[in-house]
């Protein structure tokens, strides 16, 4: 048990970079996409400087977030498809969230709740990108009907919604799980880390390479 | 304007109501078009440009008097001209002054993405404050009558006002005031609907039995109304038929708002309840000072 400290690679540079980026550009967008669908916290669009600039700069900052969503959400594909080792996992979630870990079974690079974190970012990309368009001002919502950038308008706030809630789990359980969120700033985690939450992390991690 | 008279603004929840404490003193107006009298000699689109110092660029013929083909952020209302044939298989032309409506329930104001954005007024009159507008174009969407528009220029919603600054000093709207035929009016709503009924009983009596007044129900009714030689038949004068708020609109501000703030409550309340009672999630063997009794057991052996 002498290598419990040893330290292995969970995220890449190259992601961790992203994914930070995200934070910061993500901020940016829901925090003045926020603005525009509670007007009473009009305030928080403050970020950008006035709510004017908001509603100028929100696609922009919304463009460069869920590119880098699409990029990461590619690099993380393999690790996040559905296994055998799932469904045991998900029947199990209540054991997870009240840390008995002797009833959790075990899973891999990612579990099932993360999974589907990660299929529901894969929706709100393609949904906030193309509803954003349409409903974007001056430039393309002119080309669509009143009609159809109205329901643009009411997919995308939900959307927003949806994600800010599923973001709130995100942090919840980074924070939770200590030791992931130093994962993600540089990149390993102890393999006493990774035995305890992804305990076949690492012959995944073997085998696709 | 008088912001002392600011009923309901957008981006407002209704816990937090405009002024409402002064009540019945304000005559809520109406404008009344009388289509059956109109001539579509345009000198309302002119008056309008003129007053709101607007001035469209001039535009390429499309096959019709109309210029411009729809309302836009320098022509706040337009001579709309449309060819009907009628049942005795006779042309006619119909002529619709197309302007804000003015509802009483307005889909823009409800729409709104900016607290004070859209405001209406204790006479009815629902107007922009342009200072405040972001240029998100919910409004444009959301309106029934494809009434705001967007200019290019400076990425800001515009619309009829009722010429709200004419009113407030106690003047009928440019358009009004410039009508060659008497075909618009302005005066009471009170009045307004009493003068209207009259007309379209007398309009039954020369014959046009389905005349009758364009004062639309789904909106909550209009501060802008019309007489119209057809009721039944209001797209003919480019007009929605039953015009209400999208139910869109109505789901992202009734349904989606209330939902989400308690969806995002509940999710961020039960993380919070979570993190207290389960505790701290770490990795014993990572701690400092961690004694592996295992494996000190072997060396005890030893």
């Amino acid at each position: 048990m002498s290598n419990n400290k040893e330290l292995i690679v969970r995220h890449k540079l190259i992601d961790r970079l992203c994914h930070w980026t995200i934070v910061f550009v993500g901020l940016v967008t829901f925090l003045t996409g926020f603005s525009f669908f509670f007007p009473s916290f009009q305030w928080m669009s403050g970020i950008v400087g006035t709510p004017q600039l908001a509603k100028i700069m929100h696609p922009f900052f919304g463009l460069v977030m869920v590119a880098l969503l699409a990029v990461m959400l590619m690099r993380y594909y393999s690790h996040n498809k559905w296994n055998k080792y799932d469904l045991p996992w998900m029947k199990a979630v209540v054991w997870v969230l009240l840390q008995k870990e002797e009833n959790i079974p075990p899973v891999g690079h990612y579990n099932p709740g993360q999974k589907m974190l990660f299929r529901s970012f894969v929706i709100f990309v393609i949904a906030f990108i193309v509803t954003g368009i349409m409903m974007w001002q001056p430039y393309f919502a002119p080309m669509f009907s009143a009609e159809t950038v109205n329901w643009a308008t009411l997919i995308h706030s939900a959307c927003g919604i949806l994600m800010l809630i599923a973001l709130v789990v995100h942090v919840w359980m980074a924070c939770w799980i200590e030791g992931s969120i130093t994962g993600m700033l540089y990149g390993k985690v102890s393999k006493a880390w990774a035995r305890k939450h992804h305990p076949m992390m690492l012959e995944e991690d073997h085998k696709d390479k | 304007m008088a912001t002392q008279d600011i009923i309901r603004r957008s981006g407002t929840t209704d816990i937090t109501p405009s002024a409402q404490a002064r009540i019945g003193a304000v005559k809520e107006v109406t404008k009344l078009f009388d289509a059956t009298k109109c001539t579509g000699c345009k000198a309302c689109q002119v008056a309008c440009s003129e007053w709101n110092d607007l001035r469209e660029e001039v535009g390429t013929f499309q096959g019709s008097y109309q210029n411009p083909m729809t309302l836009t952020p320098e022509s706040w209302n337009i001579m709309q001209y449309h060819e009907v044939v009628d049942d005795n298989k006779k042309l006619r032309w119909q002529f619709t002054h197309t302007a804000c409506m003015h509802c009483a329930d307005p889909a823009c104001l409800k729409a709104c993405s900016t607290g004070g954005a859209i405001v209406q007024h204790a006479n009815g009159t629902v107007d922009f404050d342009s200072d405040k507008c972001i240029g998100c174009g919910y409004c444009a969407s959301a309106c029934p009558f494809n009434v705001p528009k967007i200019s290019k220029t400076d990425n800001k919603a515009y619309k009829c006002t009722l010429c709200s600054d004419r009113l407030a000093v106690g003047l009928e709207p440019s358009c009004v005031k410039t009508c060659t035929t008497g075909a618009l009016r302005f005066g009471t709503r009170e009045d307004m609907l009493f003068y209207a009924e009259k007309r379209v009983a007398q309009l039954k009596d020369r014959g046009f039995t389905n005349a009758g007044l364009y004062n639309p129900e789904g909106v909550g009714g209009t501060h802008y109304m019309m007489i119209l030689h057809d009721i039944n038949k209001p797209d003919t004068y480019g007009m929605p038929v039953d015009p209400v708020i999208p139910a869109a609109t109505e789901i992202r501000q009734d349904w989606l708002k209330p939902l989400g703030t308690a969806g995002l409550l509940a999710t961020a309340g039960f993380a919070l309840l979570h993190r207290i009672t389960v505790g701290r999630n770490i990795v014993e063997e990572d701690q400092p000072g961690y004694i592996d009794a295992a494996a000190e057991k072997e060396e005890d052996k030893q």
